[in-house]
């Protein structure tokens, strides 16, 4: 083992190759690789069951892969015993220690790296304050709220200023009110103020948007792609990523890619749709083979009339959420499909309407491997 | 309609309250006698009918208990090998318990498995082995000895080990990354939180070992190393008196220290029982 310069690049950048974790026959984490950069926030985002949590135990030491390599900074981490890998956890639960006070709860983790008492005693308060608990230091965690739970969890972690913060799923047990005002506070906190390498465990894209600097979205145990927001958002790199981000979700639509004249067709069954030619050198080679087309739902218009370009469909249902509407609606009966109109809009039950995408924001996917053509 | 069923419900409790205190008196009617007995002249309390009041009331037979030169002793040498085994098994169940429960080792549950298998063979199997090994040691005819036998047992190892796997994994987890191996979080984790199960293992040995019979009699051979309940019937046996009233006092007082505690600490035996039944 040896010391790292100061100002490394690599001082507490987290990278794993080929990390594989199997539980008996479940593959909960398939061939992960994934870098994240010195002080930057990751978040990872997924399905519940997809492998986030165990990915973070990985690094955190408390699963050992069964493949592949875990580095913290310039150390190869796999036979670290979590103890001495520098990285602190809160967890979902929190998990603090039931019969200590919050005082030394926070102090815990000190006592056991030998930090001389007054230090200790120091470090403490600073935290505490910093975190606004001082006057909680000497209760319980059961005469916690939930929020003063998660603020000692928190302190806890911080306390020991370590290279790598885990956080799995930390605002999931509070209310949806306090959850929004905490992202914000978790982010300048663990980002701004702190500076420190974090990964950030949740399945809430909302979550995952607004705190990221990139997120990397796993599915059935495998990473779907790295990016920053915006990128998944916009770019997304397979049909998993695109119908997992956005709400709601994308619209699929399944069909042949045709050729006519010179124009590319998509033939959905029941109607032809035209592509405009932007997308005729990508979409080209395709001609001949199943492809699915990704519209999201913001990004179709619906109006009471035909219009030119607009397709017909018939309204099914509808969710008003104040300021704006979701609706749902078929083509020919068959499938359905959403599309956000603003609030103002009168519409009813099993009205005909008339949609047309936005034909700048067109998704196209291989229907065989779900991977993004355009 | 309302009122009717309002009086079917307070029939049934009635009925119920009734038929559970009937077994309650079945159930104590012999300690009832036992008490009542125990401040009678052995004259009375031999009679039939039975009669219960003490007429006249008098202490004698606790008089001739404390006469007893050995007595002090008995309840001492009792004390010491409860004792004993109560810390014992705090300890080496404890461990145990915690081990089956959070280490993982090869073999773990298969060793687990054998234990269990334990609880099948029957006492009166390994008495002659046990006795072969204290003879071995030299220590047959010592408290010290016998309480070796019993320093940690099965059901409290399970009780343990069920009460472990209670406590939710992730507060291990972060004990783990706040820098406690198995050991440290089994001093400052593990052991803090499992008060109340240590609670339950204490008082079942305590009443246990307090009442045990069959070990301290064949294991110990002088009257003055003897426990209170080999002690009392070894007194009995040698008819030391004739009457039978000594004996119950002396039960008595052999059983009041089990009573008190049982009423101060049964929620812990309830915990224990509920623990056990919590996990398979
Ligand atoms: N200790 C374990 N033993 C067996 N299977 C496990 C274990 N831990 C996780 N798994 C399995 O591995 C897969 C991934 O689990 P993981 O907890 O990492 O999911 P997750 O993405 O964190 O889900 P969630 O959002 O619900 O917390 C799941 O199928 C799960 O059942
Ligand atoms: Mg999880």
């Amino acid at each position: 083992m040896f010391k790292q310069v100061k100002g490394d690049e690599n001082m507490a950048r987290v990278f794993l190759k080929n990390v594989v974790k199997k539980f008996g026959k479940v593959v909960a984490v398939n061939n992960v690789t994934l870098e994240v950069k010195d002080k930057e926030f990751m978040v990872l985002l997924g399905p519940s069951g997809c492998g986030k949590s165990t990915t973070l135990r990985l690094i955190a030491g408390l699963e050992t892969p069964d493949e592949g390599e875990i580095w913290i900074g310039n150390r190869l981490v796999n036979e670290i015993d979590p103890t001495k890998r520098n990285v602190a956890m809160v967890f979902q639960s929190y998990a603090l220690y039931p019969h200590m006070t919050v005082y030394r709860n926070i102090e815990f983790p000190l006592k056991m790296a030998r930090v001389p008492k007054e230090e200790r005693r120091r470090k403490v308060i600073e935290v505490a304050r910093f975190l606004g608990i001082e006057d909680l230091l000497n209760r319980y965690p059961k005469q916690l709220s939930g929020g003063q739970q998660q603020r000692v969890a928190l302190a806890r972690a911080i306390v020991r200023e370590p290279e790598v913060f885990l956080l799995d799923e930390p605002l999931s047990n509070l209310d949806a009110k306090l959850r929004v005002k905490m992202r914000f506070e978790l982010r300048r906190l663990l980002h701004d103020e702190l500076q420190t390498t974090t990964i950030y465990v949740t399945h809430d894209q909302v979550e995952a948007m607004t705190m990221a600097d990139r997120i990397a979205v796993m599915n059935a145990g495998k990473i779907m792609q790295v990016g920053s927001p915006i990128d998944v958002f916009e770019k997304p790199a397979n049909i998993f990523v695109a119908g997992f981000i956005g709400v709601p979700p994308m619209n699929f639509f399944e069909g042949t890619l045709i050729e006519k004249q010179n124009n590319l067709l998509l033939d959905l069954g029941s109607i032809l749709f035209r592509i405009p030619k932007t997308y005729y050198s990508t979409l080209h080679p395709h001609v001949g083979s199943e492809i699915v087309m990704g519209i999201r739902p913001q990004d179709i218009k619906v109006a009471l009339e035909p219009q030119e370009g607009s397709y017909e469909g018939k309204i099914v249902g509808y969710e008003p959420l104040g300021t704006e509407t979701y609706i749902h609606f078929t083509i020919n009966g068959i499938k359905e499909y959403v599309a956000v109109i603003p609030r103002g809009m009168r519409i009813s039950l099993k009205q005909k309407v008339y949609w047309k995408p936005n034909l700048q924001k067109l998704y196209f996917f291989r229907k065989s491997t779900g991977e993004a053509i355009y | 309609m309302r009122p009717s069923l309002k009086l079917t419900k307070m029939g049934w409790i009635a009925l119920t309250y009734f038929v559970l205190s009937l077994f309650a008196f079945i159930y104590l009617s012999p300690f009832i006698r036992s008490f009542v007995a125990s401040f009678m002249t052995w004259e009375q309390a031999s009679k039939y009918p039975p009669e219960w009041i003490p007429n006249p009331f008098t202490l004698e037979n606790y008089m001739k208990l404390f006469r007893l030169e050995l007595f002090p002793r008995w309840i001492f040498n009792t004390a010491l090998y409860a004792g004993l085994i109560v810390v014992g098994n705090i300890v080496f169940s404890s461990m145990a318990g915690y081990a089956f429960a959070r280490l993982k080792f090869p073999g773990r549950d298969a060793l687990f498995s054998a234990l269990l298998a334990l609880l099948m063979i029957p006492i009166f199997v390994t008495l002659v082995p046990n006795y072969i090994i204290i003879y071995r040691l030299g220590l047959i005819d010592n408290i010290v000895g016998l309480a070796l036998l019993s320093l940690a047992n099965v059901p409290s190892t399970f009780l343990m080990r069920q009460y472990f796997l209670s406590l939710p994994q992730e507060v291990f987890d972060a004990a783990r990354i706040d820098g406690c191996g198995p050991i440290k979080s089994f001093f400052y984790i593990g052991l803090p939180l499992a008060k109340p199960a240590l609670g339950a293992v204490a008082v079942y040995q305590f009443l246990g070992a307090w009442n045990a019979f069959l070990g301290p009699l064949v294991f110990l051979r002088s009257p003055e190393n003897f426990t209170l309940p080999v002690g009392l019937s070894f007194a009995f046996q040698r008819s030391m008196w004739t009457e039978y009233t000594p004996i119950i006092a002396g039960s008595l007082v052999a059983a009041a220290p089990t009573i008190v505690l049982f009423i101060a600490l049964n929620k812990y035996l309830i915990k224990g029982i509920v623990v056990q039944a919590g996990k398979g």
